[in-house]
């Protein structure tokens, strides 16, 4: 593990949350305490359902509670990345950097999330080019021994 | 296939290579808002002192390597927000940690005051094992202290803590705090009163020698199928 993108929740601190979270719905009445922490767990699940279900609760946190705005915004980044949602994530990033340029803790998360995005990228073009080259490779295969003739190609190996 | 062979040499880098270090200790630091948690972990991962340091949101994490009686030791440091609405969740963080960085600020009695509750969180969330350090930090605004050495001292004493005052602004004791409380994680280790097979020792071991083999390469040549 060697960023927070990589933690995932225990799942007791899950159920504990959602308990209470439950319990409350039930009630008719969220406090906006048991609704972030339901939903700051959700978003460390291994779950993508559940990560996504933490974006809502978030989300509907950020739009009715000012006072935590902040925490919501970081964790809306948080989520977003863990789905692998880069582009929103950055831009949850970039909202809290206007309001809050120089804070650390979201400048390196801004990195990880760039990491990421790099890292999953370069993947995605070595897979492009190992189906291109196997792509190559069975069209060669398919051409009869006379066909290669024709084509005038010699083989060394 | 100089493309090929340049990724595949970035990924075995990134993937497969051998472990530089021999354990990972799991750190958390907990203490009241504003005692300057952030800032000594940051003056300890970068050697730099965050001026205007804002309150941190949930957790925040950092590493570094360092090095005991010869072995590498990755420190995986959690530093927790000191704001109680973040209390509830931040607790989860404290199971399974080695060591925990107990901070309070010497310029603020309040901060002092709380800590027999912050000490009852980790006493009863933690092992046995766990070492608990107590740090007094902002010892460079020594005029306007608020607590004394002596006091905290026997504070720590009395509950078996070890202890520095330290200043996360000048870096006076930080290395100090964080490298004898690995010290002490490590001796735990040798005298066998920490158990490596614990689920929640806050320890892992790691081979120094790759600790798997290489992912064998594929073939460096395209086999030609005339």
């Amino acid at each position: 593990m060697d960023d927070v993108l990589d933690e995932v929740v225990p799942s007791e601190d899950l159920q504990k949350f959602e308990k209470v979270y439950h319990e409350q719905l039930h009630q008719g009445r969220v406090t906006p305490k048991a609704q972030f922490e339901y939903a700051w767990c959700l978003v460390r699940s291994k779950y993508a359902a559940d990560i996504r279900k933490g974006i809502l609760l978030l989300k509907d946190l950020f739009n009715s509670h000012a006072e935590g705005k902040r925490d919501y915004l970081f964790y809306l980044a948080i989520g977003n990345a863990r789905i692998k949602e880069y582009n929103k994530a950055l831009h949850y990033v970039k909202a809290f950097l206007e309001i809050e340029p120089a804070n650390q803790q979201v400048l390196s998360l801004e990195r990880q999330i760039n990491k990421r995005m790099e890292k999953e990228g370069m993947i995605g073009i070595a897979q492009e080019i190992a189906f291109g080259l196997s792509n190559e490779r069975f069209i060669w295969r398919s051409l009869s021994s006379v066909e290669k003739a024709k084509k005038g190609v010699v083989c060394l190996v | 296939m100089y493309l090929n062979l340049a990724f595949r040499t970035h990924f075995t880098n990134m993937t497969s290579g051998p472990y530089n270090y021999s354990y990972i200790f799991k750190y958390i630091i907990i203490g009241d808002m504003g005692v300057g948690k952030s800032c000594l972990l940051h003056q300890f991962t970068e050697k730099k002192f965050m001026a205007d340091c804002p309150h941190t949101i949930g957790v925040e994490f950092g590493t570094r390597i360092i090095e005991v009686a010869g072995q590498k030791i990755k420190l995986q440091i959690w530093d927790t927000a000191g704001q109680e609405r973040f209390r509830a969740v931040t607790r989860s963080y404290y199971r399974g940690a080695a060591g925990a960085l107990m901070v309070y600020d010497i310029t603020r009695r309040s901060t002092y005051n709380h800590l027999s509750s912050w000490l009852t969180d980790t006493r009863n969330l933690t092992n046995p094992s766990t070492v608990i350090f107590l740090i007094g930090n902002k010892s460079d605004l020594d005029g306007q202290r608020d607590v004394t050495y002596e006091e905290a001292k026997q504070f720590a004493d009395e509950n078996g803590l070890m202890f520095v005052e330290a200043s996360a602004k000048t870096g006076q004791n930080v290395e100090e705090a964080f490298l004898e409380t690995a010290k002490k994680i490590y001796q735990s280790i040798q005298d066998g009163r920490l158990d490596l097979n614990a689920a929640e020792s806050g320890v892992q071991h790691k081979p120094a020698s790759p600790g798997r083999p290489l992912a064998a390469p594929p073939a460096a040549r395209d086999n030609c199928a005339c």
